[in-house]
């Protein structure tokens, strides 16, 4: 009966060293932490924000890389690590959304331009 | 009725229970539905996103194919949510990123269109400005051709009127044109209205002159001096007048380019108190008009 007792013991003891070691493990996502910010920085430079779809997204990356930091501030490397990851697929979603609506106003002065010029009228630039 | 034993009904209601349990495990979260949703949109065929940028489609199908796995491993792990919602993202992305290489496309082809129409306008104004160009270049031409042509006639004129000068006519330039005075007597005799001999000859140079003014209106006046009555002054002046613009169109002056007019003793050049100033004021007076003056 006691051999049974002190197998159980070491069973316990492994499970518990290696959920330990396994917690501890997971590395600091510093690379992440890096990525998006750059990524936020980017979306700011291209005017993110004075698109609202874009701003909306920009300011879900600026909280998520919060609550990531934070996370990494607490231990929880592997969640900070997704959390990171979804903070720089909402700022790269920013600078894009941004970039469309910039590509378009572009696009919509061009065509003005056209018509402005078939028709003999002043152009814009 | 025969009742089932009591072990099988645990059985089934155990079964039940799994059954329901593995079916509410299964719903996928509302993560995993929005980025299923959002790549159906962004890999629809004839779609921007799959027409401009189709590696980032695939991008998204790689991210979602994660989310799915990790949502067969585990449903209810929090990790399958984080998947699914950077699988959405990077779908949407694809959208976005298409809709501005779209918009650029339409940029660069709008430019394209405006500087051909541009080209297009510029090549027809030129060729509009070589036309009038051409045309000016022609008047120009024919101004010049005219000018000369006038300065011609104008030296032609000139010297008749001085060879008039010569032959003992008086020649002026008034406002109302050029004025060739003749004394009436070296015309007519006293009160008559026939041309002597020797005014013929004179008056052959003037009509040689006068067939040299083109196209400008002549008119002969008749004057007398003071000495008699108005009317058969009048009557006089009418018919020397009259006699003279005979005689220089018998000489080739255009009938319809002069005419004859009596003015009597009315506009006296000189006092008639004198002998002198009467024989100044008895003449015939060839008006050539100016053209504004007709």
């Amino acid at each position: 009966m006691k051999s049974v007792v002190d197998r159980t013991a070491i069973a316990l003891a492994i499970v518990g060293v290696v959920g330990v070691s396994g917690c501890a493990s997971y590395p600091v996502p510093n690379t992440k932490v890096a990525s998006s910010e750059a990524a936020i920085r980017a979306a700011h430079e291209t005017g993110s924000r004075d698109v609202p779809q874009a701003a909306l997204h920009l300011k879900l990356a600026e909280e998520q890389l919060e609550q990531g930091k934070k996370l990494i501030r607490d231990n929880e490397n592997e969640r900070a690590s997704y959390v990171l990851s979804r903070a720089e697929a909402d700022a790269e979603l920013a600078l894009a959304l941004s970039r469309a609506e910039s590509s378009k106003a572009k696009a919509g002065t061009a065509l003005d331009n056209v018509r402005a010029v078939r028709s003999g009228a002043p152009t814009r630039n | 009725m025969k009742r089932l034993p009591k072990s099988a009904v645990l059985t089934v209601g155990t079964l039940l229970a799994a059954c329901m349990g593995a079916c509410a495990s299964t719903q996928a979260p509302q993560e995993l539905t929005d980025a299923r949703s959002a790549y159906q949109r962004a890999q629809a065929p004839g779609g921007m996103a799959a027409e401009f940028k189709p590696d980032q489609v695939h991008e998204a199908k790689v991210a979602l194919d994660k989310a799915e796995q990790s949502f067969l491993d585990d449903p209810k792990d929090q990790k399958t949510r984080d998947l699914a919602y950077i699988a959405q993202r990077k779908a949407q992305l694809a959208e976005a990123s298409a809709s501005s290489q779209h918009a650029l496309s339409t940029k660069e082809q709008a430019d394209q269109d405006a500087k051909r129409a541009t080209k297009g306008q510029l090549a027809a104004t030129g060729q509009m400005l070589a036309s009038a160009g051409q045309a000016l270049a022609s008047t120009q031409q024919q101004l010049e051709t005219e000018k000369k042509a006038h300065a011609e006639a104008e030296a032609r004129a000139k010297d008749a009127m001085n060879r008039l000068a010569i032959a003992g006519s008086k020649v002026t330039e008034e406002p109302r044109g050029v004025v060739i005075t003749m004394p009436g007597g070296v015309l007519f005799a006293s009160g008559k209205d026939t041309l002597l001999a020797t005014a013929q000859v004179k008056l052959g140079q003037v009509a040689e002159a006068l067939k040299t003014q083109g196209d400008h209106k002549i008119v002969v006046e008749g004057h007398t001096d003071s000495q008699g009555s108005d009317t058969s002054n009048q009557l006089l002046s009418e018919r020397r007048a009259q006699a003279v613009t005979t005689f220089l169109v018998s000489r080739g002056v255009a009938a319809d380019q002069i005419r004859s007019e009596g003015v009597g003793e009315s506009r006296p050049v000189a006092d008639n108190a004198s002998q002198e100033g009467r024989a100044n004021n008895r003449r015939v007076e060839i008006v050539i008009q100016n053209i504004e003056n007709r």
